[in-house]
């Protein structure tokens, strides 16, 4: 399974990049929502998980250019968040899980389990 | 002709002051000091001020550590709030883009940010690491040029956190408009807080140390008495016009009473009636004449026992609001923070009778004495300039002794009256006496006036008996 990571702060994007590879994923991560964006369009991943708060582009403008896309609008999204949690479970639409931040390691781990195995199902 | 540059307003009681009336807009500063120092609080208190006002704020980090835990500590200031955060106030952290693409690609993402965030002020936490990155300093150079000039062409103004260690001739230093020094050093025992405007350009900063303190509502900013009220406020109008004071007898001896506008200097040991002149001062204050009692030793509660054992109806005065109490206990005091709590407290309610007890106090709290003529002078100059008639006192050391040491000459000049009170020994008996040694502009009784507190108060009810050594404490009476 493939997961772009979209955070800006170096700890937390380290941290996750190596738990989720240590879990056997393969992942790739950018500094920025338009970095990810990038990524998403080259890579087509299974998964993406994205800060809210980052410069050039936000989660939330991510996740929105993803669901304009037809070819991208089928991938699920995960947002970690330190404060817009609420602005993102609004947005149903748009995340299918938000986490607060700071969450624990093994919950995001379990969902992503859990994510990867309803999409081999569909 | 000149000119004013149109402002930014930090937010931070104080420090607007100290930069002449703000930060000049689309300018960018430095703000420099060790960690523990307050530059994050600094840069965050000035944040939310901004967005307070309306305004955007772009949140730069180039730290390791990461953004919530930057908001858990800052959750305990009572300036933060949560709900701003991602609307009005967007934190970013460049550290990723920094190590892998370097300063220019760092320039580049700012620029795009400050646009697409249409922001009004950028806070860069962390210039330090950017140093580190640079091959030379003459990249840091062109970074902090590049940032500034494309803020400065948007109007948006630049605050550069740094840990200390620039230099007044590194680059940095040359490229920005303005340099904040934050210190948090030992004197003796204490540490003391001091920030000083290094540099600013386009406007006029109070120059040289102000204190500053880090509360719960993040910094406040002391400005130096003696340099923000180098000139008083108001124009002085003294009033010829003496004001009552409020104790029997006292008025007939002095030409009326205390000339309105003026200080007081009343000095005397220990027990010699001294808090109990203020007190009978204060109890004539009323609604068109406010009092306030500034002291550093009885409590509130205790000095309204004391009035009312004297049989002074102070709690009356109280309640009536005709006299206020503000106690300044006598431990780690900031000199500067105390002068302009005064000033602001008889400004609020327009004081016009004002007891110090003691101006020792203020001397107790001074990091740098030597200041303090200049401290004295203005804060007396502005309580002139208010039309505030105040009595100060000052505690001699020995109950009874053949010298009086008053404070030293300056400061003594600085006054424009002068009494002094003691407890005499005579005939194997104690007894006070009060000696006006000078009024400004009024005639008055030279000779030693003997002293009674006999349940209305402090009073005076005639001339002390023929001795010789009043003034020490010892007296003889004079032969027949």
């Amino acid at each position: 399974m493939k997961i772009v990571v979209a955070e800006d702060e170096f700890l937390i994007a380290d941290l996750l990049v190596v738990c989720l590879e240590e879990a056997g994923y393969e992942v790739h991560d950018a500094p920025h929502g338009a970095g990810a964006l990038t990524l998403v369009r080259s890579l087509e991943p299974d998964l993406v998980i994205t800060d809210f708060m980052m410069p050039l582009m936000t989660g939330l403008e991510l996740a929105e250019a993803m669901k304009a896309d037809t070819a991208l609008q089928g991938i699920p999204i995960i947002l970690v968040s330190g404060a817009q949690g609420g602005i993102a479970r609004s947005r149903t639409d748009l995340f299918d899980l938000v986490f607060d931040k700071p969450y624990a390691m093994d919950r995001l781990l379990t969902a992503v389990a859990d994510l990867g195995r309803e999409k081999g199902q569909r | 002709m000149t000119q004013t540059l149109p402002r930014f307003s930090t937010g931070i009681p104080g420090l607007d002051t100290v930069f002449g009336g703000g930060f000049v807009e689309g300018a960018s500063y430095i703000v420099q000091g060790q960690p523990g120092a307050g530059k994050t609080i600094l840069g965050n208190q000035i944040a939310f001020a901004t967005a307070a006002a309306g305004k955007k704020v772009l949140y730069v980090t180039l730290l390791a550590e990461t953004h919530d835990r930057l908001f858990q500590s800052l959750s305990t200031l009572s300036f933060f709030e949560k709900d701003r955060l991602g609307s009005n106030i967007v934190y970013v952290s460049v550290f990723q883009t920094l190590a892998k693409e370097g300063l220019g690609a760092v320039v580049d993402l700012l620029r795009k940010e400050t646009k697409r965030q249409n922001a009004s002020l950028i806070v860069f936490d962390g210039l330090l690491n950017a140093r580190d990155r640079a091959e030379t300093d003459l990249d840091v150079k062109t970074f902090v040029a590049e940032v500034q000039s494309q803020a400065a062409f948007v109007g948006c103004t630049v605050l550069f956190l740094t840990s200390a260690g620039i230099h007044d001739d590194s680059p940095e230093h040359t490229m920005v408009d303005g340099v904040l020094e934050l210190h948090d050093e030992l004197v003796g025992v204490r540490t003391v807080r001091r920030l000083r405007a290094r540099k600013s350009r386009g406007s006029s900063a109070l120059g040289g140390y102000h204190q500053y303190e880090i509360g719960n509502n993040g910094i406040s900013v002391f400005p130096r008495i003696e340099a923000a009220f180098h000139t008083p406020s108001a124009t002085d109008n003294p009033d010829p016009k003496p004001l009552r004071s409020g104790i029997e007898g006292f008025d007939e001896i002095t030409g009326g009473g205390l000339p309105q506008g003026s200080i007081t200097l009343l000095i005397g040991p220990s027990g010699c009636g001294k808090t109990s002149f203020g007190l009978n001062f204060l109890s004539a204050s009323s609604r068109e004449e406010p009092g306030l009692h500034f002291g550093f030793y009885e409590s509130p509660e205790r000095l309204l026992l004391k009035a009312n054992a004297l049989g002074l109806d102070l709690k009356g005065s109280v309640e009536r609001k005709e006299v206020d109490i503000l106690w300044q206990p006598l431990t780690e005091n900031l000199i500067d923070k105390m002068a302009h709590r005064l000033l602001d407290a008889v400004s609020a309610r327009g004081v016009k009778r004002l007891f110090i007890d003691s101006l020792g106090g203020f001397e107790r709290a001074a990091v740098h004495p030597p200041r303090l003529v200049e401290f004295f002078a203005a804060l007396t100059n502005e309580l002139r300039a208010m039309g505030v008639t105040a009595v100060g006192t000052w505690e001699l050391r020995d109950l009874f002794a053949s010298g009086v040491a008053a404070p030293g000459p300056e400061i003594s000049s600085l006054l424009d009256n002068l009494i002094m009170m003691r407890q005499v020994e005579i005939r194997s008996e104690y007894r006070r006496v009060l000696s006006v040694l000078k009024i400004r502009d009024q005639s008055f009784q030279a000779a030693p006036q003997e002293v009674y507190i006999d349940g209305h108060g402090l009073a005076i009810r005639g001339q002390f008996e023929q001795a010789t050594g009043i003034s020490t404490g010892l007296a003889k009476p004079l032969e027949a």
